[in-house]
């Protein structure tokens, strides 16, 4: 998730301008031996291994979608499903899907892409590949 | 090793050999009156005479060399007495009976009354003829779940019944699967009645379970049983009938235990790619399922201990049940559990009664 803190670190790792970037664009950029994909959704940006956990997938690369929500409507009734808050990217390859806030399988949170802090300074994009 | 003799044994599944002509002075009208100038008689407890027909692909009985000596089967419908005879012969202190001729309403599908009729002549005729919880036979209630007005009709008239246990859905034939909300009001009824619900392979329409042309009984039984369970467990995990439902206990009987983890594996590498269309879930649906209990017979003995251990890991022996399926050709009889060299003894006792004692409130 993006953030203004801190621009001058030596831990930032240049994206580019923020204005190049529509929503559901991705870009991918190395950090330390990682490659990690910023994608903006909704006017925010976020930043996740680029590293499916599933296949190694380039997950980054994928369609950025609101998560579809199921809910029980009572005995009988058919479940409601409506495109919920979250938004989620889906690998490409497989279609194992990651929420972009928490980098969490939408099926099973015990599955995590790694994330990382996204500074947007002066209007530039800047991943945070600090600890 | 514990003495399986000196120990509790609970057996919940033994298939009492009802026939239509004793069931019919139970059942409602106008059915008692048709079955009665039907010239159908026991027509059904002999499946060695069905089976020449397209209902179920060869002789159960395996052409005349399984042999019955505590039960009337197959040959003539059962008398109440050689259920007790029965279970001191495989030394089981409680019995939980399903029907038996109802396993075959999964071929049933005229927009008739013959499952409904039939259900509820067979909830009157166990309690008054068959069932004795004093001597520990008790029944599960089969479900008419196509009809599930009729369905709650047997609930209402069994809740207060000691001697019913539980309920019983057939897994074969069951149309749209059994996960959908069209059954819902009979499981918010079960769960409010703190009854499991049981789910019971079935064999019916088994010439044709997936595609016509199988030549044996080794084959289709082999695959339509498991067939039948495993479209239902995958149904009701998908669909969500554990989060609807969170005290329901389910149950899933007379598949063996091998094909869980291979389903279930299989089940959850789907799910993960596509979760969204099991919305209710909160997690792998193999976390579901391994909640549910599962009846042992007709218990895989001869398989690798470590396939059989893997699987006991998987599930858990606090949810696997002892069943004997007696009388039929098939059956268990509890030194399958007993022997296993992966128990302990805890776990035997658990699995031959300690866990049906639990979910079923013996």
């Amino acid at each position: 998730m993006s953030s203004d803190a801190d621009a001058g670190s030596d831990t930032l790792v240049k994206v580019g301008p923020a204005e190049e970037f529509e929503d559901g664009d991705h870009e991918i950029v190395e950090v330390g031996r990682a490659e990690v994909g910023v994608i903006r959704a909704d006017g925010e940006f976020y930043a996740l291994r680029n590293q499916c956990p599933h296949d190694g997938g380039p997950v980054c690369t994928g369609p950025v979608h609101r998560e579809l929500v199921g809910e029980f409507q009572g005995t009988g009734k058919r479940v409601s499903q409506e495109y919920g808050d979250e938004s989620i990217v889906s690998c490409p390859w497989h279609g194992w899907s990651f929420e972009l806030e928490t980098g969490k399988h939408i099926g099973d949170d015990r599955i995590r892409v790694p994330t990382y802090e996204v500074v947007v300074e002066d209007g530039v994009v800047y991943v945070d590949g600090g600890d | 090793m514990i003495d399986a003799a000196e120990e509790r044994v609970i057996d919940c599944d033994w298939h009492y050999q009802d026939s239509f002509k004793e069931v019919a002075e139970y059942m409602p009208e106008p059915w008692y009156t048709k079955y009665k100038r039907s010239n159908w008689d026991d027509a059904g407890v002999k499946q060695n005479l069905s089976s020449f027909f397209p209902t179920s692909t060869g002789d159960r009985q395996n052409y005349g060399k399984v042999v019955r000596e505590h039960s009337n089967y197959p040959d003539e419908p059962e008398e109440p007495e050689r259920v007790r005879e029965g279970m001191d012969f495989l030394d089981i202190d409680v019995s939980l009976q399903i029907s038996h001729l109802i396993l075959a309403m999964g071929g049933v599908n005229a927009d008739d009354e013959r499952v409904q009729a039939f259900t509820k002549g067979y909830v009157e005729y166990m309690l008054e003829e068959v069932l004795d919880p004093d001597e520990g036979v008790y029944g599960l209630a089969p479900m008419p779940y196509g009809d599930v007005e009729a369905s709650l009709d047997i609930l209402e008239r069994v809740e207060d019944e000691e001697a019913y246990v539980g309920a019983c859905f057939v897994t074969a034939g069951a149309s749209p699967p059994l996960g959908n909300r069209k059954y819902d009001p009979i499981y918010e009824r079960c769960e409010e009645m703190d009854y499991p619900v049981v789910y019971h392979t079935g064999g019916s329409g088994l010439d044709e379970y997936v595609r016509a042309g199988y030549q044996e009984m080794i084959e289709t039984h082999t695959l339509g049983f498991l067939e039948s369970n495993m479209s239902q467990i995958v149904s009701v995990a998908c669909q969500g009938v554990p989060e609807k439902y969170p005290d329901l206990d389910i149950v899933f009987m007379e598949s063996g235990v091998t094909y869980i983890p291979g389903l279930v594996s299989r089940l959850d590498e789907e799910y993960l790619k596509r979760p969204e269309e099991a919305p209710l879930l909160d997690t792998r649906p193999s976390e579901y399922i391994t909640d549910f209990y599962f009846g042992t017979q007709p218990l895989e003995i001869s398989a690798r201990n470590d396939l059989l251990e893997l699987c006991f890991d998987m599930v858990g022996t606090d949810r696997m049940l002892y069943a004997s399926d007696y009388p039929h050709w098939d059956f268990d009889s509890p030194s399958v559990i007993n022997d296993l060299p992966m128990l302990d003894d805890d776990e035997r006792r658990a699995m031959l009664a300690g866990n049906a004692e639990e979910v079923f409130g013996l």
